[in-house]
């Protein structure tokens, strides 16, 4: 057992001859991923786990032909190079004959011309050790550094990725991506006013493509210094406030928000906003314009062709707050007679005018939130909450700054983004999930000032 | 009426030369005598099976690899590969072993061995039955032992005609039963039924054993969606078919939820007494001693429960007693185990029912390899990774807090005026901070000790957030319920019932965790 017994081509060939198959879609990626868990022992750093893993992945989509009119059947299979191959295409095609539904066909034209996309990090691509072996040194560098805060641990995840894309239609795509992923978390103790020893930590994260960006000291700073003011904190006077949340939040939020853009809401009769509806309703504040952009420079989800084969450009959603496109791939373009376009992409919004110093004056008091502990989204209704990890209280009243943890957030993206002010600086945003191809990318206003947003503690 | 036998899943035939291939590796992994080698392996295959109004869809996904371990005294090295031809992981293994070799040793780091447990060790400790029963006597390093899940109603002999039939009957029988609850069709916007079956079966093998096991690992869900509000329901366990029963009773309840919450009012944060149902007060436990009760985040420096255990802090009322237990077997009295068990974790460690805190009091936490060694704690079987291709993690598995001594009936009483919250939506913990966040999607309102019929959202329309400090909401406890706590007779169950749960520890790493146990009445809690 265990010998790889079949080639890709073998796969292709046989899901072609058989007539029972309508189209396919067949995927390989090959991962090579190097893991690096540090922490403290006494007063040495170390290594508390070492990881290194190589997997490869290959799956099939398969459209079999079914007697009903107007309809077939589908199923999405991995497949194993170690376990027979008619074996395991027979079985897929049985299941997927038992399925049902509306039919809709791949894309007939092959892209003669695909653009490049920046999606790996050249480094990573040639040499993935030596860049574990350089990030290493870095963290090394970062936790020597002297601080009034107790380093306590990171972690350090880099992998490549690198995949072949074929469609029964003749389409052959290749890509790579890398992904990095750093963390770092850090304590600060003291003695309380009653003698007694307190302490608290921050923990903070970061998603990169690319090793130019991932900034991997000032996350070691920043999280120092928040971990330093973690215990010089007040619970939130209970009330509904203007609150800062940052590009992550944005991120979460957005990337869940726009799935109300797509065809498959429309057709599956989910909450859908259609073509000419305002995006955030009744809004004053600045009117968002919003691209689904899979050509950004090392996005998170950028890239060239879409798993059904089409070419992915920039796709305008959003004008002045004004919804100007829903995303459609083939499948639910067919279904509901529009023209596919782009699915895949990073969130590209436009800056607003103001600098962050500005947005914290627009209110009497203006809550910045540092850190959510975690935020939970729905994007269907476009509700989110989320307990306080770290904020600071701007009170432009008496001029205080003061730290704030605890207390629930409950908001609304109908209802509290539509005074939204967005500053005018851009950053990018990464995040991926584990066993998910598509990464969740963001270009956009580093923060965004809600309003009249409920916080109860 | 059908009778069915219950069978265990048996250890896979075709994993027979592989098993034996593994065993050629250790002497390799384990080229430095001090070196502690072993070696996991993991095969998932799942079938996803679903039905909405407008089709039918499978998902079919097989997943196997195997992890070679070397710990060396400061660092566990793990090299993971689904490349399982015999040459190809004996090239690897020494490629690998040459790794931890050259890899440096710092300075002043402290060497702690670690050697691998005999049966005699093994089955030296209080396990369960179900474990024990199952080791043949006699058994040694060389001895092959399998666990099989017991199970009644085969999930690998349904069809998938039979599967999507049935999930398209649930699909109609929900648009039948709707209008019963003053429901139209036309308010059904979305309807989904998803059935999952994943055979998990996995081998261990270090110098001292050479165990697997195979869990039948079954779930369904539910949704129903009007507009963009959602109801759902969700069973399943380690077993066949058996731990799937929806009745018509539970949609007609799901159909009711979805209008109620078509019409919810918004709730006005603040402090008040509720009464958290069996899965939320899972996830309360889960996320108070719970996650600050693992081990590694307490060797990473990073939680208060390492200190206030060392101390003997009280963090409790008399209330406050949580376990965690991957040897449910018998979830709540269903005859399947609990989602969150399993016969041992992916180091090889059995499972045992663990006391986390006993009436305010914290105990030792749960662990991993490495974090035991480290903090000098016994080890527990809560190593686990969200895939062969995953690291090792200290994680939970069934979570809960100790039953009560009260019905329902009484805690309606006990409770007055205020809420029940019965569905949980997420949580998050704050270990070192020892903040608390409990996701509640929706509140029911009480009055007088009865159900008013009015139904709460979240201040915003979303879900509901409690949160607050977690010794401030462990000394609000006032009362719990038995495990039956329907039933004024003592309770039968063991274990109380474990729901379907799941777990992202930093973020970034998903297990399956079960999340049950008694119903918990809480006075002046934040809810916002």
């Amino acid at each position: 057992m265990s010998k790889s017994n079949w080639t890709l081509d073998q796969l292709k060939n046989s899901l072609t001859k058989n007539s029972e198959v309508k189209a396919w879609i067949v995927s390989r990626e090959n991962v090579h991923r190097r893991e690096r868990y540090f922490m403290m022992d006494g007063a040495q750093l170390v290594t508390d786990q070492d990881r290194d893993v190589q997997q490869q992945l290959i799956s099939a989509r398969i459209f079999v032909k079914l007697s009903r009119e107007g309809r077939h059947g589908e199923i999405s299979k991995k497949l194993f190079p170690s376990l027979p191959l008619q074996e395991q295409i027979q079985a897929a095609i049985e299941a997927a004959q038992q399925t049902d539904h509306q039919a809709w066909d791949l894309p007939n034209e092959i892209p003669a011309q695909v653009p490049l996309r920046a999606t790996a990090d050249p480094k990573m691509a040639e040499d993935l050790e030596g860049v574990v072996g350089e990030l290493t040194g870095r963290i090394e560098r970062c936790v020597a550094a002297k601080r009034d805060t107790l380093f306590n641990s990171a972690e350090l995840f880099l992998s490549n990725h690198d995949r072949e894309l074929y469609l029964s239609t003749g389409l052959t795509h290749r890509s790579a991506q890398s992904r990095i992923y750093v963390e770092a978390a850090y304590s600060f103790s003291r003695k309380g006013a009653n003698g007694q020893a307190e302490s608290d930590e921050y923990l903070n994260t970061c998603w990169s493509v690319d090793l130019n960006n991932l900034p991997v000291e000032k996350l070691f700073d920043e999280t120092s210094e928040r971990a330093q003011h973690s215990l010089d904190v007040q619970k939130p006077t209970s009330g509904n406030y203007a609150v800062i949340v940052d590009s992550e939040v944005l991120t979460t939020l957005l990337n869940g928000y726009i799935s109300q853009l797509t065809a498959s809401h429309s057709y599956n009769a989910l909450p859908f906003i259609k073509i000419g509806d305002e995006f955030i309703p009744s809004a004053t504040g600045d009117l968002m314009t919003l691209t689904l952009d899979p050509s950004l420079e090392f996005g998170a989800d950028s890239t060239a062709i879409s798993e059904q084969g089409l070419l992915q450009s920039p796709l305008k959603l959003v004008e002045r707050n004004r919804v100007v496109a829903t995303m459609a791939d083939k499948q639910y373009g067919d279904y509901l007679n529009m023209r596919a376009n782009t699915t895949r992409g990073n969130v590209v919004v436009e800056p607003g005018t103001l600098g962050i110093d500005g947005l914290r004056k627009l209110a009497p008091q203006v809550i910045e939130i540092l850190q959510f502990s975690g935020l939970f989204a729905d994007p269907n209704s476009g509700t989110f909450s989320s307990e306080i990890r770290l904020a600071k209280l701007y009170d432009n009243v008496t001029g205080r700054v003061s730290y704030i943890k605890g207390g629930s957030l409950s908001g609304s993206i109908r209802e509290n983004f539509k005074g939204a002010r967005f500053s005018d600086q851009r950053v990018k945003r990464s995040h991926f999930s584990s066993n998910s191809v598509q990464g969740q990318g963001y270009y956009g206003p580093e923060f965004a000032l809600l309003s009249n947003v409920s916080i109860v503690s | 009426m059908t009778t069915f036998t219950r069978l265990r899943a048996p250890f896979s035939e075709d994993l027979i030369p592989l098993r034996d291939s593994f065993a050629q590796l250790l002497p390799i992994l384990e080229t430095d005598p001090s070196w502690y080698g072993s070696i996991y392996f993991e095969r998932k295959a799942s079938k996803t099976y679903s039905a909405n109004l407008k089709q039918t869809q499978v998902l079919d996904q097989v997943t196997q690899g195997a992890v070679l371990r070397i710990y060396n005294g400061y660092t566990l090295f793990e090299q993971a590969t689904d490349a399982l031809e015999l040459d190809a992981l004996k090239a690897l293994a020494l490629k690998f072993s040459k790794r931890v070799q050259s890899s440096p040793v710092p300075e002043a780091a402290i060497r702690r061995t670690y050697h691998a447990p005999t049966w005699k060790d093994r089955l030296s400790v209080s396990l369960d039955a179900e474990i024990t029963s199952q080791v043949p006597t006699g058994a040694t390093a060389k001895t092959p032992v399998h666990f099989g899940i017991p199970f009644e109603q085969n999930p690998k002999t349904a069809t998938t005609a039979e599967t999507l039939e049935n999930l398209k009957k649930t699909v109609e029988q929900c648009k039948t039963l709707a209008p019963g609850v003053g429901l139209s069709v036309s308010d059904l916007t979305y309807v989904m039924a998803r059935q999952t079956f994943v055979e998990e079966e996995s081998i261990f093998i270090d110098r001292e054993t050479n165990i697997s096991q195979n869990l039948f690992r079954i779930s369904k869900v539910i949704i129903l969606m009007s507009g963009a509000e959602r109801a759902y329901t969700r069973v399943g366990g380690l077993g066949g078919l058996e731990a799937v029963h929806v009745s018509e009773s539970d949609l007609k309840e799901l159909l009711s939820e979805l209008k109620a919450l078509k019409t919810a009012d918004k709730l006005h944060p603040g402090k008040y007494r509720v009464l958290f149902g069996p899965v939320v007060t899972g996830v309360l436990a889960h996320e108070a001693f719970g996650h600050s009760q693992e081990a590694d985040t307490c060797a990473r420096g990073r939680s208060k429960a390492w200190e206030l255990h060392k101390s003997g802090e009280i963090v409790g009322n008399k209330h406050a007693t949580i376990l965690n237990n991957p040897a449910v077997f018998d979830n709540g009295g269903g005859g399947y185990a609990a989602w969150g068990s399993y016969y041992f974790d992916e180091e090889g460690w059995f499972a045992q029912e663990q006391v986390l805190l006993d009436r305010g009091v914290l105990k030792p936490p749960m662990t991993n390899l490495t974090s035991a060694i480290r903090l000098g704690v016994p080890r527990s079987a809560n190593g686990k990774r969200e895939s062969w291709a995953n690291g090792v993690y200290t994680r939970q598995t069934n979570t809960y807090f100790s039953a009560g001594d009260k019905t329902l009936d009484e805690l309606m009483v006990e409770l007055d005026n205020g809420f029940v919250a019965l569905h949980p939506a997420g949580g998050m913990e704050d270990p070192k901070g020892m903040g608390i966040q409990v996701g509640i999607s929706f509140l029911q309102e009480v009055k007088d000790g009865k159900f008013t019929g009015r139904v709460f959202k979240g201040p915003a329309g979303g879900d509901i957030q409690m949160t607050g400090y977690t010794p401030d909401i462990l000394n609000s406890i006032v009362a719990k319920s038995k495990i039956d706590a329907a039933s004024k007779t003592p309770d039968q169950a063991r274990h109380p019932y474990n729901d379907v749960g799941g777990c992202g520890k930093y973020h970034k790493e998903f297990v399956h965790a079960g999340c049950g146990g008694p119903y918990v009445l809480l006075d002046q809690v934040v809810l916002g």
